[in-house]
């Protein structure tokens, strides 16, 4: 029932990007649950893939499929690890906070230093929004326009929740530990 | 300076760091991190937690299962198994991967019951193998949908001259979701369908040589998946799941004890020997 075509198409678009659907699904879920939600996405990107429409960049595209099974896997499971609403407006509010001098900003010293434990846990803290898009550039190395692609936020968005995302983990690990 | 400005230059060192600014861009940021201290000091900490997390953050490789089952997902049911098989062993990700097939089944049934798998019927096991697939892969695993026993077992009865018993497993873990027809060597063949998290479970009662199937139930690797083949009371059965085999082992288990307690016979499942 699944013509060659769309097995070839398989191959190509969505076998090569396993590794980084798998690495943001664990960061957006949790290890237990990342294989589940990989093997959800597989099937809704293979059933995508029968209709002919082109995919342009295939890693973006896997990641978005990836990223709403795992938010549909969230609010199933775990609503309340769901927290979505209003937070451009948010992050655009705390870009400010970006700015230095205000309070005593740590050294980069201090941040590289970080042990990986704490790394992990800095990150695990951040809300959904500010954590998907720091994965999708730090884990899986995905340019501002694919971030955007793949979650369907505009780039300016994108952008600022990076920054605040980062902020937060500045502050995180530059205090001492 | 507004704090209009000041946004847009976070947002430019972030891009900055990110390599996301044309030629002039970065000239222009070149120029600021030159002139400004704090700016400086701002770029070296997002350039320190850039660095932690390369060092901590790590892009997880994707569990062999999972790719296995991935692959699964496209290889052709409409294809003889034979094809499948040679094709399969030219890719070289199914090379590595056979061999720790081979390995698991050698380590977990021994090598007397991989003897007799290999004799166990290969056409009937990739035709429901392959059901399971498409029953999978399409989203309609079930052709009558219900948990409630007494409804699937007279809607097989009446599709199939055969008298089908079905069981409910909620008890153990493994609700029935509902049944379908499979078509196996060339006939209708009824199967159950059972759940266990966001996993299915075929269960399907080939008309088949019975003299293939053994009391002891055997299992085999197919496309990834795991299939336990065993017989009770002169029928064949064969599970199909992508569960890990320990449970699915527990799930047949279940399922023989239900299904001895439907037929009216006391006898624990062994005593078939």
């Amino acid at each position: 029932m699944t013509s060659e075509t769309t097995r070839r198409r398989f191959k190509e678009l969505v076998l090569p990007h396993l590794d980084d659907a798998y690495s943001l699904a664990r960061w957006l879920a949790g290890a237990t649950d990342a294989e589940d939600i990989v093997q959800d996405a597989c099937l809704r990107a293979l059933k995508a893939l029968d209709s002919s429409a082109p995919v342009e960049r295939p890693r973006a595209w896997m990641l978005a499929i990836v990223r709403n099974t795992a938010y549909t896997w969230l609010a199933k499971n775990r609503p309340s690890a769901i927290v979505l609403a209003g937070d451009a407006e948010e992050a655009q509010a705390h870009v400010s906070a970006l700015e230095t001098g205000t309070s005593p900003s740590p050294e980069a010293a201090l941040i590289e230093a970080a042990d990986h434990a704490r790394v992990a846990a800095a990150i695990e803290e951040l809300s959904l929004p500010f954590k998907e898009v720091l994965v999708m550039r730090e884990v899986n190395g995905l340019s501002y326009r694919e971030i955007s692609e793949a979650t369907g936020i505009p780039i300016g968005t994108v952008m600022s929740r990076l920054a605040r995302g980062r902020t937060q983990l500045i502050a995180k690990l530059g205090a001492s530990p | 300076m507004t704090s209009l400005n000041h946004e847009h230059r976070a947002l430019l060192l972030h891009a900055a760091l990110d390599g996301e600014l044309d030629a002039a861009g970065a000239l222009e940021m070149e120029r600021m991190l030159a002139a400004d201290q704090e700016l400086a000091a701002e770029y070296a900490r997002l350039k320190a937690l850039r660095n932690a997390i390369g060092a901590h953050a790590v892009r997880h490789e994707a569990p062999a299962a999972l790719r296995a089952r991935a692959l699964a997902m496209i290889e052709a049911p409409e294809t003889s198994p034979r094809e499948i098989r040679m094709r399969k062993w030219d890719r070289p990700s199914w090379r590595s991967f056979a061999a720790a097939i081979a390995a698991t089944i050698v380590a977990t049934l021994g090598l007397d019951r991989l003897i007799v798998a290999a004799g166990a019927p290969d056409a009937a096991t990739q035709a429901i193998v392959s059901a399971h697939m498409r029953a999978q892969i399409s989203g309609q695993p079930v052709d009558v949908a219900s948990s409630d026993r007494h409804t699937v077992k007279p809607w097989l009865a009446g599709k199939l001259p055969m008298a089908t018993g079905v069981v409910d497993l909620a008890g153990s873990g493994f609700p029935l979701l509902g049944g379908r027809i499979d078509i196996v060597a060339g006939a209708g063949a009824p199967t159950l369908v059972y759940k266990r998290r966001e996993h299915l479970i075929s269960v399907t009662e080939p008309r088949a040589n019975i003299g293939d199937y053994h009391a002891t139930p055997q299992r085999r690797t197919l496309e990834g998946y795991s299939v336990v083949l065993w017989s009770d009371a002169d029928r064949a059965y064969e599970a199909v799941s992508d569960l890990a085999p320990a449970e699915l082992d527990s799930f047949v288990a279940a399922f023989r004890q239900a299904m001895a307690r439907e037929r009216g016979d006391a006898a624990a499942p062994e005593s078939a020997k």
